[in-house]
């Protein structure tokens, strides 16, 4: 979806403080918006989710960081390898869940997931790089 | 003639007034956050490049308390489900559930915050590591340090939301103010994220 596309809201009011709210809700009833007409924040494209699914995300971080821990005393019983595998895909599934749910690069324009995604990729790429020429793989 | 040719630009800004299609303080931050990678990754990256090369203890298989450090963790997590709730409910008005989960939120970062200092105190008095100690103490104290640098001013961040709205200085309209606030508290809590398992749990 490119960054210029119109939101799902249609056409989108503009209230004071830039919200845009979809057609038909009224800004003088902002304390008591139904779930389907919060107002969209600036660079919304589509709703963010809602508390329940908030909390659900929470439980699934909680169940994840818990299969960390419990993976992690299992050094010794299991090849290491085999434990950094676990442990890295876990982070990483971890961290696309926040950044995907909790900072709404899902729902967001794409804009921010590029800038976002850029960063980290650079980031990556740069350090590993470096580690890389440093022979740190080998040990010391 | 120049303000001819000029004319279908400007009528591809958006209400906000930018050329992006989004406020420049939103799209700021997550430049911002977006930079901050290479932060975080060079202390990251110099605390593996001395991994397992100091000459003398302590190492990090003898000081780390890793059911303790999981419970802190654990509440940073929660701090960030506590920092979504509030924009939801700001979002939807509800200054008083707003002040809660903010608070909550702020409440949870401090819980963390003396988490870390408990950490630090025991690793320093009863593990005799200091940042001068070894390899393995300079670069630990120094990335986890500016972790809870940022989660303070995360703290501070947040407290300041809470204040104005105690003193009816936030409406629904300043939304974005906490939504921003939101992202660079999230971003510390990604950033733990990768910190607990890289440094805590992988292998020694």
């Amino acid at each position: 979806m490119s960054e210029t596309e119109t939101t799902p809201a249609g056409e989108a009011e503009v209230v004071p403080g830039g919200l845009e709210l979809r057609s038909g809700a009224e800004p003088a009833a902002l304390s008591d918006v139904p779930p389907e007409q919060v107002p969209l924040l600036p660079g919304e494209v589509r709703p963010h989710p809602t508390p329940f699914q908030y909390v659900m995300i929470g439980v699934v971080l909680v169940v994840l960081t818990a299969l960390e821990v419990t993976v992690s005393y299992l050094e010794g019983d299991i090849p290491n390898g085999l434990i950094i595998v676990l442990l890295l895909v876990m982070m990483v599934v971890k961290f696309v869940l926040v950044a995907a749910w909790y900072m709404h690069l899902r729902t967001d324009r794409p804009i921010f997931r590029r800038f976002f995604t850029l960063g980290a990729v650079a980031a990556v790429t740069l350090f590993m790089v470096v580690l890389t020429t440093l022979h740190i793989w080998t040990g010391p | 003639m120049e303000q001819t040719a000029l004319a279908p630009a400007h009528d591809a800004y958006d209400s906000h007034g930018t050329a992006t299609g989004v406020t420049n303080a939103k799209l700021g931050m997550w430049i911002f956050l977006s930079s901050e990678f290479l932060l975080f990754g060079s202390f990251i990256s110099a605390y593996l490049l001395y991994k397992g090369r100091s000459h003398t203890g302590p190492k990090p298989a003898q000081v780390y308390d890793i059911p303790f450090t999981s419970t802190t963790s654990f509440i940073l997590l929660m701090s960030s489900l506590t920092m979504v709730l509030s924009l939801a409910a700001i979002q939807r008005g509800d200054h008083r559930r707003f002040r809660i989960w903010i608070l909550a939120t702020a409440l949870f970062g401090l819980t963390f915050i003396g988490g870390q200092v408990y950490e630090f105190t025991n690793f320093f008095r009863e593990q005799h590591l200091s940042l001068s100690t070894n390899l393995f103490g300079s670069t630990f104290f120094v990335l986890t340090g500016l972790h809870g640098a940022h989660v303070t001013a995360g703290i501070i961040w947040l407290l300041s939301l809470f204040g104005l709205s105690t003193q009816g200085r936030l409406a629904a309209g300043d939304s974005e103010k906490v939504e921003i606030a939101g992202l660079y508290w999230h971003f510390v809590d990604v950033i733990w994220i990768v910190i607990f398992t890289v440094i805590y749990l992988v292998p020694k």
